[in-house]
């Protein structure tokens, strides 16, 4: 692929081949660009290392009321006690928030995962297969498709919360659902274009088993576009996690802290001149999916040959390219 | 592009649409039957004895096999019945034509506001690439796609509503209003135009701005995204730079070539982006006292209302489903190159 | 595109901007006398307007409005049941047969004439029809209902019940509706006009935004001291909270967020009014065979009075509801007759870990004890969640329990209660105002709750209490079910709400119309 055509000098020194590769569109890329995708990297780190030092760093539990036998008061406001005021259960709304990342870093990284081992495999075959399973699959997939995603999530975490009980992995698996269609569209349009390329029919003209083609040659190319959507649906499953925690089909106070049931219950304080119970989870929440887009963005825009601005003069690249196609996948 | 090979296109896209619709049906139905609990016993709200809830149960059929209840929704489908709530015996055609006024003119007027914004921003941002006009427009799209928009909705009434007490916070007309306008169409709009009623109108057209305004603004990163991606492809494009070559105005180039070409994808995108759009649209509702399909539905859930929220999410999907359909067939016409 | 183009477009824009703010500006009722026509909000809701098809407060509101009952109760201290479409009804040779005699002259708002037909057409539907959101099972024990001429009816019961007029004070099958307009066999949809005697007319109802009330010309009783009546309604407090500041609404009769009230009562452009409360708050324990089944230790009787030593419910009542609700000792709701704090008697007014602790170890129950306590999360109010974080901790804290919360959405904890729950919250909000109705659905044999609780004595003590001749008699059996209740523990009761209506300073009347009953009788208000 084109996107390791070019590795700046300075890239060259450090880590193996997987990291230089990595590593490579960043250098190459400039300026204002730079400037986002860094912005972006750093903010979802912040929230990353918040969210698995989460223990150390907050200073109270999500549901600590008291400490050393003395109850917090309710509803205090910002104040050196307690940076971000405390809700109306004697909760610390700092440790809530700190806590919150941690409860997105979970469920969404259950989600990806969940999504990937499902949707990647499911669009490998399809596409590499295709006739009747194809059409199947994608008859399947593009009737999930059809569901506007939030309602396909509430009517899952709904349905899971009666059976399984509601908590992270409900809330995984809501979201999931969601994003299944998405990982098999791109795979399986992609595995297509692949499929008909010489060296994918020189393998298999070698009389490599189809699994084998599969692994070693489609695969790979193919899950090179994987990372950037991930990202981006990183984003979208913050939100999702949001909208459901608001409509009250999410995890719940007991379970973990939660930004968007802490915004649902913080709106009707705020009616009240009690701002801070939901306005800190609610800043966070836009903080973090911003960050978070822009680095999936600026990795788009860096890996994507189209958009990227070179700084060594052209280079060759791919037209029938994966990232262009991904452009279009990602805003669709 | 020969007549018949449009027509075999567009036969075998219909085609396709039969098996898509029976697959949401039965999806639909599975996942509404598959878990425990019981439309009865929540309508009874925690009252009656187990026996008296039984004898409801039995004469209502839920307590069939699974297959006869899932045969009889079907043949009820069919005949264009989908079927009546449990709690409070609407007929789920009713509810669409009663909400679904209101959700259609918030999501017609949200995505007025999505595109206005998306395209000024989207344009500027895509032409002064990488100057602080795109790094403002990009964040600009970026944060509004980060905000929830019950977040962003709250905000807008404790501001709009509470603070500078300029727009009324929730529904979609206030209660005279509602008490006194005839009803023709139930888009609101509309019936208030029938009656010649400037009054209603502008009560109407007021309650309208902050939650079409928050929608709108949440689905506007979305096409701040796509434009200036679009804006910025075209501008590379051979036939741009050829226009360039041919030594015409670097701002003729722009406005003739490039944004008209980038503006050509973004009108498939609406219609695609219409699934996202109804989602954005039952939280909206939700947060702003919406009357319309998406709060309905949030309520029919809780209350396990199975006819109900069938009927409702069968109706979401299909409008997905038409609206793709439909924007394929566009494509198919404009584009000969798009065929299966 | 050209210069000029650009220019005209801004001058288009310009003028589009110019009209839209110039329609803004004008009136927003289009020209409606609005003066006394009553705005009310609330976030109840509406189920099926037929009488025969609702069994909730949200369409009871609306039903008051526009039917009658034979019997009334309220508004003010006069909670025995009283005349409305009776004019007297007294029971036949024992309790087992009910007659009422009917009100002459009274018309429908359709015009036709009010007969005994129509009452015995309205029973008979109601239990015919048997919605699944109908009141029908409060009439399980009407065998019949017969006329006796144009203006008398008699009821035949299939045993014999003291507390019959109370239940025809209830919106169970006593909302008479005309037999001329509505189906015998099946619900009027809430769409069509309806027909009944009360003070007003539905006028238009719009599901889930509106419901539009006149007052009705042919009725038979004082004239609505209003013109009309809008009944807006909301999804949640929050937002109804600010169209009442707003002054979208004059007035908001619903159970409100607590910070919501509380910031409503310093607000100086609303007036907070609070009377006595008849819904309560109550945790159920699993007993017997049922409890060991589901691996909760309230099977045995220690564990239970352990926890009834232990429930927070002052910490619950000023924390979670600062003060806007009030600790209960017992299921009867206080303020009725015959209610007794006896869970304070046995228990003690405040927790006491010492005497948790005590009467575990005299059970020799090895401490602590770990089970899951089931709520609901929206049903009840979203402070339902700050209620069992507080009851988790009290619990928690002396290191006899161990707590875990589990929640279910409405539809589904309701479901099986009992059989699925072992330990798990309800609320309660009377049928009619009698503390029979905090007994008989909960203790004695056929209660809903499923709790596995069946004590022989607690069954007599009913068919005593429902055959009581007297009502000193009756009342005298409520208070020693209510003693053998708190004794066995099936049950803890631990608050106790307020009726709690808020409306702007111009209107008049409220306070006439807050009593347990929790009937907001909107034709008693004015607006000025």
């Amino acid at each position: 692929m084109a996107v390791a055509a070019r590795v700046p000098p300075r890239a060259r020194r450090r880590g193996g081949p997987w990291l230089r590769r990595l590593w490579s569109p960043v250098g190459a890329t400039q300026g204002l660009a730079r400037v986002m995708l860094v912005a972006g990297f750093v903010t979802t780190l912040f929230f990353l290392v918040i969210a698995i030092f989460a223990r150390w760093i907050a200073p109270y539990g999500y549901t600590q009321y008291e400490v050393h036998g003395v109850r917090f008061a309710e509803l205090t406001h910002p104040s050196g006690a307690h940076l971000f005021g405390t809700t109306v259960e004697s909760d610390d709304v700092l440790s809530r928030v700190i806590w919150g990342a941690q409860t997105e870093l979970k469920v969404v990284v259950l989600s990806l995962v969940l999504a990937l081992a499902v949707g990647v495999p499911l669009g490998l075959l399809s596409g590499y297969f295709g006739s009747v399973l194809d059409r199947g699959l994608v008859l399947v997939m593009d009737a999930l498709f059809a569901f506007p995603p939030l309602l396909l999530a509430i009517v899952i975490a709904f349905l899971l919360g009666s059976t399984v009980g509601s908590g992270i992995f409900t809330a995984a698996f809501a979201i999931t659902v969601t994003y299944v269609p998405q990982y098999f569209r791109v795979v399986r349009n992609h595995v297509i274009s692949v499929r008909e390329e010489p060296y994918v029919d020189a393998a298999r003209a070698l009389g490599a088993r189809p699994l084998t083609v599969i692994r070693k040659y489609v695969f790979f190319n193919v899950v090179q576009n994987v990372p950037v959507i991930a990202t981006l649906n990183a984003a979208d499953a913050i939100l999702t996690l949001a909208g459901l925690g608001f409509l009250g089909y999410g995890i719940q106070p007991t379970q973990g802290a939660e930004w968007g049931y802490d915004v649902q219950r913080g709106l009707s304080d705020a009616t009240n001149g009690i701002w801070w119970t939901g306005v800190f989870p609610g800043v966070a929440i836009v903080v973090l999916v911003t960050g978070i887009t822009l680095l999936g963005e600026g990795l788009n825009e860096t890996i994507n040959p189209v958009l990227r601005r070179r700084r060594f003069g052209r280079i060759l690249f791919d037209p029938l390219g994966s990232a262009e196609a991904l452009v279009e996948e990602q805003s669709l | 592009m020969t007549g018949t090979s449009l027509k075999a296109y567009a036969l075998t896209r219909l085609a396709l649409v039969v098996p898509m619709v029976w697959i949401l049906l039965t999806l639909v139905f599975l996942l509404m039957r598959v878990a425990p609990g019981n439309p009865i016993s929540a309508a009874l709200g925690g009252h009656a004895a187990p026996s008296v809830i039984e004898a409801i149960t039995h004469r209502l059929g839920y307590d069939k096999p699974m297959y006869v209840q899932y045969g009889d929704y079907l043949w009820g489908v069919l005949h264009g019945d989908l079927g009546h709530t449990i709690t409070d015996r609407r007929a789920v055609s009713s509810i669409i034509v009663q909400n679904g006024g209101a959700t259609l003119e918030l999501t017609v007027f949200a995505s007025l506001i999505a595109l206005g914004v998306g395209l000024l921003v989207g344009l500027l941002a895509g032409r002064y690439r990488d100057t602080w006009l795109d790094v403002g427009g990009r964040l600009f799209g970026i944060v509004a796609y980060a905000t929830p928009v019950f977040f962003l909705g709250f905000l807008a009434q404790l501001v709009f509503g509470i603070w500078l007490g300029w727009l009324p916070t929730s529904g979609q007309d206030s209660p005279l209003t509602d008490a006194f306008l005839r009803i023709h169409t139930h888009i609101l709009i509309i019936d208030a135009i029938w009656d010649g009623d400037p009054g209603a109108l502008g009560d109407i057209l007021k309650h309208l701005i902050l939650p079409a305004t928050t929608l709108g603004i949440v689905y506007a990163g979305i096409f701040i995204r796509l434009v200036r991606v679009n804006v910025i492809r075209s501008l590379k494009d051979d036939y741009v730079e050829a226009a360039r070559a041919r030594g015409i105005r670097e701002r003729s180039v722009v406005y003739h070539y490039a944004f008209r070409n980038a503006l050509v994808p973004v009108v498939t995108v609406v219609g695609l982006q219409l699934a996202l759009l109804l989602g954005g649209a039952i939280l909206t509702e939700e947060t702003f006292n919406w009357p319309g399909i998406g709060s309905t539905l949030v309520t029919y859930l809780a209350d396990r209302d199975y006819a109900g929220v069938q009927g409702i999410v069968i109706v979401f999907a299909l409008v997905v489903v038409i609206a793709s359909l439909v924007i394929d067939f566009v494509n198919a016409f404009v584009d000969p190159r798009i065929r299966y | 595109m050209g210069r000029r183009k650009w220019r005209w477009l801004l001058a288009g824009s310009a003028a589009a901007a110019t009209a839209a703010a110039a329609v803004l500006a004008t009136s927003a009722y289009g020209g409606h006398k609005a003066s006394n026509i009553l705005l009310d909000g609330t976030t109840e809701t509406v189920t099926n307007i037929d009488p025969a098809g609702n069994y909730d407060y949200g369409t009871a509101t609306v039903d008051y409005m526009i039917f009658n009952r034979l019997l009334a109760a309220g508004p003010g201290k006069n909670l025995a049941p009283h005349p409305e479409l009776a004019t007297k009804c007294y029971s036949v040779g024992g309790l087992k047969t009910w007659a009422c005699n009917l009100r002459k002259g009274v018309k429908f708002s359709n015009g036709d004439a009010f007969t005994s037909a129509d009452v015995k057409f309205s029973f008979d539907r109601t239990i015919k029809i048997a919605d699944p959101s109908g009141i029908s099972s409060l009439l399980t024990n009407l065998k019949s209902t017969t006329t006796s001429g144009p203006y008398k009816v008699v009821f035949h019961l299939k045993h014999a019940q003291s507390t019959w007029p109370q239940v025809l004070t209830t919106t169970a099958g006593s909302m008479i509706v005309d037999h001329k307009v509505y189906p015998a066999d099946k619900i009027l949809p809430s769409t069509s006009s309806q027909v009944g005697t009360g003070p007003y007319v539905l006028t238009r109802y719009t599901p889930g935004v509106s419901a539009v009330f006149t007052p009705n010309p042919h009725y038979w009783g004082p004239k609505p001291k209003n013109s009309g009546l809008v009944i807006t309604y909301y999804k949640d407090s929050a937002t109804m909270k600010l169209a009442l500041q707003a002054g979208t609404l004059d007035m908001a009769f619903d159970a409100f967020a607590p910070t919501d009230l509380i910031s409503l009562h310093k607000s100086s452009a609303v007036k907070v009014y609070v009377g006595a409360g008849s819904g309560i708050r109550y945790l159920v324990l699993d007993v017997g065979k049922q409890a060991r089944k589901l691996g909760v230790p309230t099977g045995k009787l220690a564990v239970r009075q352990a926890l009834a030593y232990l429930m927070p419910r002052q910490t619950i009542a000023s924390r979670v509801y600062h003060g806007q609700v009030s600790p209960l000792y017992s299921m009867v709701a206080k303020g009725l007759p015959g209610h007794i704090d006896a869970f304070k008697t046995l228990y003690g007014a405040k927790p006491s870990l010492a005497k948790a602790r005590a009467v575990l170890k005299k059970a020799h129950i090895k401490t602590p004890l770990k089970f899951t306590i089931w709520y609901t999360p929206s049903h009840y109010g979203a402070a339902s969640a700050d209620e069992y974080a507080e009851i988790q901790r009290a619990l928690d804290k002396g290191g006899l329990f161990h707590i875990t919360l589990q929640t279910a959405e409405w539809s589904q904890y309701v479901n099986t209660l009992g059989t699925t729950k072992g330990v798990f919250q309800l609320g309660w909000f009377p049928d009619y105002v009698d503390g029979e109705d905090y007994i008989n659905p909960f203790y004695p044999k056929g209660q809903f709750l499923q709790n596995g609780y069946n004590d022989p004595k607690m069954n007599r003590l009913q068919i005593k209490e429902e055959g009581a001749k007297t009502a000193k008699a009756r009342i005298a059996v409520l208070k020693q079910e209510q003693m053998l209740a708190a004794r066995d523990v099936p049950i803890i009761p631990y608050w106790q709400n307020q009726m709690v209506a808020v409306a702007r300073k111009n209107v008049k009347g409220i306070t006439s119309t807050l009593d347990p009953t929790y009937i907001m009788r909107f034709w008693l208000l004015s607006k000025s």
